[in-house]
């Protein structure tokens, strides 16, 4: 395939992933950053377009680019500033497990405002909230996130379990400590 | 329902610790059939497990309807222009050179409140630097990196990575560098550095030598002075080539002393 017809064809194939691909870059850094990451993702993307053997998957084909892109620039590292302690959110976790209720997020979820579950994301291990992430907020299945990532299925699934319950922790150790909520538990104490 | 703890400890430990572990893939439908069979088996006695099932499945909708930033007009046009032929330079195509045009418009733009201003003081038959290709993408990429303080790291074997020549850093006492990255100058991939030096920064351009023979002006100057240099508004600008490599230099003070920390 040559000129015009492959550049239509690329541009068929990976402008869909758009916006999904800043989405993605946006975890690593700011909107500016996360935009060059992406354009750097589509260039690299069309010098190497020939060896994307099935169009359907071009998604994760771009986000193992976009990542190799992020990576280069080693910022998953100063991404991580707002890492918790782990040993709590599992703490939180069980509690939350513990409680056996039929669904211990409901309520908490519904008073959250919209943004707040990917800014939280970003205060748990980079490899988890990567996974869920990918699968959650893009849809890509466990085989293609191993694809991406280059990890074994059982990382993923252990990544997604394991995210999502600190992700889970967070959220409540995050509610456990409004003074809103503190003042309510007070009134029905009493 | 009972939930496991009404069930021997024993037995119950090791069904729960093997399929805790499949409970997130059992929400998200990845599971074979049979280790989904022996999932739902496992729940029906497992409080904990229906507990943590739920948390999954709620966490794994409230993250599908996060919203999600998505793509500037500025960045889908860049996108869209790949692989346009007006991006291809000398047979070779650099469509990354779109956004890199943008941002030497920009530069340009606000160049031009400035008036006529950048000339080049060498003789009197001196063309503008923003008619120079590569000075001009030079000038408007260290004005970019300049604005957003630079990028973090100094990376030498990342930025040297994929280019087809060497990178000469500049020595000498109290020059220090402290970030790099790659960038693309008159459609040819580039690495830029940035140095301390006597209280000032210091932008080092690597590129191919080829480029700044073809410049005009440029080419000229260094084949019959050996370097060319350029200066305005207080910030100098010195090309060389040396050995196997190109290299300019951009920094806020007089060309002469630049010619000194590569010459």
């Amino acid at each position: 395939m040559k000129g015009e017809a492959r550049r239509a064809c690329f541009q068929s194939t990976t402008l869909p992933h758009l916006d999904r691909l800043v989405a993605l870059a946006s975890r690593w850094s700011d909107r500016e950053e996360a935009e060059d990451d992406v354009q750097e993702t589509y260039v690299r993307a069309w010098t190497a377009f020939d060896q994307l053997r099935d169009t359907g998957a071009a998604f994760p084909w771009l986000c193992k680019i976009l990542r190799m892109v992020a990576n280069e620039r080693r910022r998953t590292v100063a991404r991580r500033r707002d890492l918790l302690f782990i040993t709590e959110l599992e703490a939180a976790h069980e509690e939350i497990v513990a409680s056996d209720a039929p669904s211990p997020l409901e309520h908490l979820l519904a008073r959250l405002e919209a943004g707040s579950l990917r800014e939280a994301l970003r205060s748990i291990p980079e490899d988890l909230a990567e996974a869920v992430e990918l699968h959650d907020m893009h849809g890509l299945k466990y085989r293609e996130i191993a694809e991406v990532t280059s990890v074994p299925m059982g990382t993923v699934m252990s990544r997604i379990s394991r995210g999502r319950q600190l992700l889970a922790g967070l959220l409540t150790a995050r509610d456990e400590e409004k003074p809103e909520r503190r003042l309510s538990m007070q009134g029905r104490k009493e | 329902m009972a939930g496991n703890r009404d069930i021997p400890v024993t037995e119950a430990a090791l069904q729960h610790t093997r399929l805790q572990e499949l409970v997130a893939p059992f929400a998200d439908g990845e599971l074979p059939r049979e280790e989904k069979r022996a999932v739902e088996e496992h729940l029906r006695i497992c409080g904990r497990c229906r507990c943590e099932l739920a948390l999954q499945r709620d966490l794994s909708r409230a993250l599908a309807r996060e919203p999600a930033p998505g793509a500037s007009a500025g960045l889908r046009r860049r996108i869209e222009a790949i692989g346009n032929r007006t991006a291809e330079v000398s047979g070779r195509t650099f469509p990354w050179n779109r956004r890199w045009a943008a941002v030497a418009m920009a530069a340009l733009a606000s160049m031009a409140v400035v008036g006529t201003a950048l000339r080049v003081r060498r003789g009197g038959a001196s063309r503008p630097m923003t008619e120079i290709p590569v000075l001009r993408d030079a000038l408007a990429d260290c004005r970019r990196a300049m604005t957003r303080n630079f990028p973090r790291k100094a990376d030498l074997a990342a930025v040297a990575e994929g280019l087809q020549f060497p990178i000469r850093t500049l020595h000498g006492p109290g020059v220090e560098l402290f970030s790099t990255w790659k960038t693309t100058l008159a459609g040819s991939p580039a690495a830029g550095l940035a140095y301390r030096w006597r209280g000032m920064v210091v932008v080092q351009y690597a590129v191919p030598n080829e480029l700044l023979r073809q410049q005009p002006e440029v080419g000229q100057a260094l084949s019959r002075h050996g370097f060319y240099s350029s200066s305005e508004l207080g910030q100098g600008v010195v090309a060389v080539l040396k050995d196997d490599s190109g290299t300019l230099l951009i920094a806020n003070a007089p060309p002469e002393e630049l010619r000194r920390l590569i010459l």
